[in-house]
């Protein structure tokens, strides 16, 4: 579909935007040290926070631990309201529109920049670096919250897919050492299906596009480029076609996947993992969790490598999780910070991101991590660290998200309607056609 | 109540199974992996591997289930008595009068149920809150009136039509005011069509789920529809909690029915159908 | 239907040669009844309904995004919104087919399945029909998000119960085929869960219709000799045509706006964009595109479609009640 924006809609929003800066804001950050170390500051007023439902499997528990620090910190009470993901965009966008947002709440990151532009959250910029904290925070939080220079999400809690594997089945394949290369898994793919054909070695989520971008990143490819503000899709350069082909060969060519695949999500992919019949996933850390909650007697079978290059190394992988954000509406923007404040650092936020399988937003925190010897966790740190990337930094790519071109690129492939080359060429149109309507 | 059977008794057993078999089969394979201790790797396992009341315990205890069904109860209820009550007025005027612009405001009535709701969800919530009917139970309940009102009108409107205008008449000849006619004559005729529509708009309101979300802001206002939806998280489903909890979410429409069907056949035995 | 007034007395109420003519209200009393009967329901409908439909219809002349929504400013771009739809072969070639095909299919199935099990329903005794047509509530209470998971986990192409028996039979091998990723497949299962879940509303209301109809009439039709075809046709469809029409008009436009069914299918929310129909078109568009002047055209679109075709059913059913 073709879709032009007049010039003149950017111009208005630029004045919507600058509106709502000026207007919604109504405390001026500078001043928030003035009173800070009262425990009473706050006392009878209350902060509404939006948490996202099934993080962590015991939220309420923590909340109420949360809601204790907070007001012995401030004096105010805390209102926590848990949300489901189902529906969760519709109800962040109705209640921008009609103005009851909460004051502080958990947003995706690849929403964050989206809510940004529309002058909705507040620019955290210049709280973070008064507090100290802006050079301790995960760099891949960082840039997905950026938007215009300014850092519009609190990075709270980072997650990130890796690969992991049925070591049952690896062991009657006889794999002794994870792949480390495209060659090597395509070699493990052919053991497992040569020790028992019934397995299906690896299969190919059609409707998972945090699947695909690793290989098209391992290729050498990108998703999209920007230059002077303007965002040009990439996934049918040479290199991104070769990860495309890496990916989609190892069903179509290989054998690696089924074709019930070709319209899995990634839920559908882990249920198939639990029955014990799949090799190995691409799967994010807080699966291991879901894991051990759905099929304890599993969890002590399976193992996790980091999605490797093509020629050996870390791949890049899609760096998940959430940002707190404050939203400009909100009338207590000295008390939403102490909340943000009290979540994201020290013990609350080391706390909850045990809890939640999830790794801290804090540099500092995540290296406990990194040098943790436990097999389901080193695997993923290392591919967080070295290989963490984000999608394309714009609210245009949540409408790309949104229209899942690149779950529609992969399921043509799959389905084999289209060649990798066309299918990559239309999901370039596509992409180009919302970047541009933006400019 | 004699019928008569035409259908030899094989035949008839026969067909109760297949509606049985054929009605009940989604039904059976949720409570079944409700009570599944293994529910996430069921597989295509015909029969539980084992028994559990664990997944309806994590329901209730932790989802916060019991007091889901409390608002839902609330809401489903308002709205069935009211719809009910509003809808019957309408058709009686829609049915029994002719009067100008008759069919127009049947059409518009009607109307209101072909705009997908999906598409009213932000233009509704912004007049929901010029009304200050957000964050309440009773507003929503009105929302909900108002879904399935145009449904109750035309239901209803099918039911009045169908008493035969004798009957009334006959009333009138015996000096019955219109009020007297209404309440003793056709309010028990049309019973069976304001069981029906109770149901319906039972359903609708008990099952509803982006509007409830989106206008309840106190997670203790949820009804169970997005109760439901807190087992779903972002990339990973809880199945054994998702089925434990749709099973919590169907029985009480089946007890709702059960009970009122009581007085479908009640409705029936009051009104005027024996010779 | 005059032949059968004749054959009911209404309980409660004597006839008797010395009763004195009907009360009737003044002519003005009599004129503003109706009106005063409709008006909650109008003001109900007009404040909630038609007001947020008129606010839908102005979107859809406008480009209208979140930084719209968010400003509440306006920004009309006239008719552009319909030109881009209407012109796009998407809508002639992939939307509009799914959707018609799709309703006309679950509609006539819906109905005719619904006739069959109330006809059959009316011929069990009492404790079987309680039986049966409580079973035919559950159908209709599991919730719609519920009944669409385990009919696609029923044709899971992989584990499902379907496959399963398919490739015992030999028919097919599993791990090859994948009928949700086919137009075709996917919306023959999204029908087979849409008629699941609609038929017991037909059932249970055209079997209180038929539970209204007097005893007699089949009786006296016995005598003359009429065959159950015969009975169904001469009494059972011409007594309850006002019911079978509010039927079939409601299902229509359900089943012209089904959404979740479709939309939580695999591929259904965004990822196929062969299987979308107008609903879940005009949600995406919306709510994941954030083209809301756009989803809201779309909507629009649906309506008029809804209203054209009901307005013909109407027509039809008025000639005859008219007569």
């Amino acid at each position: 579909m073709k879709r032009r924006f007049p010039a003149l809609v950017a111009g208005v929003a630029v004045l919507a935007l600058a509106a709502c800066g000026s207007g919604g804001n109504g405390s001026d950050p500078t001043d928030a040290g003035t009173g800070s170390g009262a425990g009473t500051q706050y006392e009878g007023e209350t902060l509404t926070v939006w948490i996202m439902e099934g993080t962590n499997p015991d939220a309420s528990a923590f909340f109420d631990g949360v809601a204790e620090d907070f007001t012995a910190q401030t004096g105010a009470e805390l209102d926590v309201q848990f949300q489901p993901w189902a529906g969760a965009h519709d109800k962040f966008v109705t209640s921008i529109a009609g103005g009851t947002v909460p004051d502080v709440a958990e947003v995706g990151t690849t929403w964050t920049t989206e809510f940004a532009e529309i002058g909705a959250l507040a620019d955290l910029t210049d709280r973070i670096d008064e507090a100290g904290l802006s050079d301790d925070l995960v760099e891949g939080l960082v840039e997905a919250g950026t938007f215009d220079g300014g850092l519009y999400g609190m990075p709270w809690y980072a997650g990130v897919r890796s690969i992991i594997y049925n070591t049952e089945l690896f062991e009657a394949a006889g794999i002794t050492e994870p792949p480390t290369s495209w060659d090597e898994l395509i070699a493990a793919v052919d053991a497992l299906k040569a020790s028992n054909p019934d397995v299906i070695p690896f299969p190919i989520a059609g409707d998972s596009q945090f699947g695909v971008f690793p290989f098209v990143w391992g290729a050498g490819g990108d998703i999209a480029t920007e230059a002077d503000g303007t965002w040009t899709a990439t996934l049918d350069s040479p290199e991104a076609i070769e990860g495309l082909e890496y990916y989609t060969g190892l069903a179509l060519e290989h054998g690696s996947s089924t074709a019930a695949a070709s319209t899995w999500n990634e839920a559908d992919a882990l249920q198939a993992f639990i029955q014990g019949n799949v090799g190995m996933i691409v799967a994010g850390n807080w699966t291991v969790g879901r894991i051990a909650a759905d099929a304890p007697d599993m969890a002590e079978t399976i193992g996790a490598f980091p999605i490797p290059t093509r020629d050996g190394g870390v791949a890049g992988s899609f760096l998940g999780g959430s940002h707190l954000g404050i939203f400009n509406e909100s009338p207590n923007q000295d008390l939403a910070w102490e909340f943000v404040n009290l979540m994201t650092t020290g013990d609350d936020a080391t706390a909850w991101a045990e809890e939640s399988g999830y790794f801290p937003g804090q540099a500092s925190a995540l290296e406990a991590y990194v040098a943790s010897d436990d097999p389901l966790v080193a695997p993923f740190a290392q591919q967080m660290l070295e290989g963490g990337r984000s999608v394309p930094v714009t609210g245009l790519y949540g409408q790309i998200q949104g229209a899942k071109t690149v779950e529609a690129m992969l399921q043509n492939i799959l389905t084999e309607r289209s060649t990798v080359e066309e299918a990559a060429t239309e999901a370039v149109t596509v992409m180009n056609e919302i970047f541009s309507s933006g400019s | 109540m004699r019928r008569k059977g035409a259908l030899p008794a094989i035949g008839r057993t026969l067909g109760v199974i297949a509606v049985l078999v054929f009605a009940l089969f989604p039904a059976y394979w949720m409570i079944s992996t409700a009570v599944d201790t293994d529910a996430a790797r069921r597989g295509a396992a015909l029969v539980p591997t084992a028994f559990t009341l664990s997944h309806f315990e994590r329901v209730l205890d932790d989802g916060g289930f019991a007091l889901f069904l409390r608002n839902s109860a609330i809401v489903a209820v308002g709205t069935v008595v009211v719809s009910a009550l509003v809808a019957l007025l309408a058709a009686v005027a829609v049915a029994r009068f002719t009067f100008s612009f008759r069919k127009a405001m049947l059409v518009l009535i009607l109307l209101v149920q072909m705009v997908p709701l999906e598409a009213l969800v932000i233009p509704l919530f912004l007049q929901a809150r010029n009304l200050q009917m957000l964050n309440s139970l009773l507003g929503l309940t009105i929302v909900y009136v108002a879904f399935s009102l145009p449904f109750a009108v035309w239901m209803l409107r099918g039911f009045v039509a169908a008493v035969p205008k004798e009957v009334e008449e006959a009333a009138y000849v015996d000096g019955a005011s219109w009020g007297r006619m209404f309440r003793s004559i056709l309010l028990p005729l049309v019973a069976p069509g304001v069981v029906a529509t109770s149901v319906f708009s039972f359903i609708t309101a008990w099952n509803e789920f982006i509007f409830a979300l989106t206008f309840l802001q106190d997670a203790d206002k949820y009804t169970v529809a997005v109760g439901l939806q807190r087992f779903f998280g972002q990339n990973t489903a809880d199945w054994g909690a998702v089925m434990a909890a749709s099973t919590l979410i169907t029985l009480p429409v089946v007890v709702f029915f059960v009970i009122i069907q009581r007085r479908l056949a009640s409705g029936l035995s009051a009104g005027a159908v024996k010779g | 239907m005059s032949t059968t007034g004749s054959v009911r007395v209404a309980p409660g109420v004597s006839r008797g040669p010395g009763d004195h003519a009907p009360r009737r209200p003044p002519p003005w009393r009599r004129a503003s009844r109706p009106w005063l009967l409709l008006a909650p329901t109008l003001v109900i409908l007009g404040v909630l309904l038609l007001w947020p439909l008129a606010r839908v219809v102005n979107l859809s002349f406008q480009e209208y995004g979140l930084r719209q929504l968010a400003s509440g400013e306006t920004n009309y771009v006239a008719l552009d919104n319909y030109r881009e739809i209407l012109g796009s072969e998407y809508l002639w070639t992939v939307v509009l087919p799914n959707t018609v095909g799709f309703a006309v299919a679950c509609v006539v199935l819906t109905v005719g399945l619904g006739t069959l099990v109330a006809l059959f329903l009316n011929m069990l005794g009492t404790v079987w029909r309680s039986v049966c047509s409580t079973a035919i509530m559950v159908a209709w209470a599991v919730p719609a998000i519920t009944g669409t998971y385990v009919w696609v986990w029923l044709f899971d192409p992989l584990n499902g119960l379907v496959a399963n028996v398919l490739s015992s039979l030999g028919v097919i091998d599993p791990g090859t085929v994948n009928w949700f990723a086919d137009r075709f497949g996917f919306y023959s299962i999204a029908t087979l869960n849409v008629v699941h879940h609609g038929f017991p509303f037909v059932a249970i209301t055209i079997l209180a219709g038929l539970m209204t109809v007097p005893v007699e009439l089949y009786e006296a039709a016995i005598m003359d000799g009429a065959n159950a075809w015969r009975r169904f046709w001469q009494i059972t469809v011409p007594m309850l045509k006002p019911i079978f029409a509010v039927v079939t008009i409601l299902s229509t436009i359900w089943d012209f706006k089904v959404f979740t069914q479709i939309y939580l299918m695999p591929g259904g929310n965004g990822g196929n964009a062969e299987v979308f129909n107008l609903g879940v078109w005009s949600y995406i568009q919306s709510f994941a595109q954030g083209k809301y002047g756009m989803g809201s055209a779309i909507a629009v679109l649906l309506t008029g479609i809804l209203l054209v075709i009901t307005v013909v059913y109407m027509r039809t059913l008025f000639k005859e009640e008219d007569r």
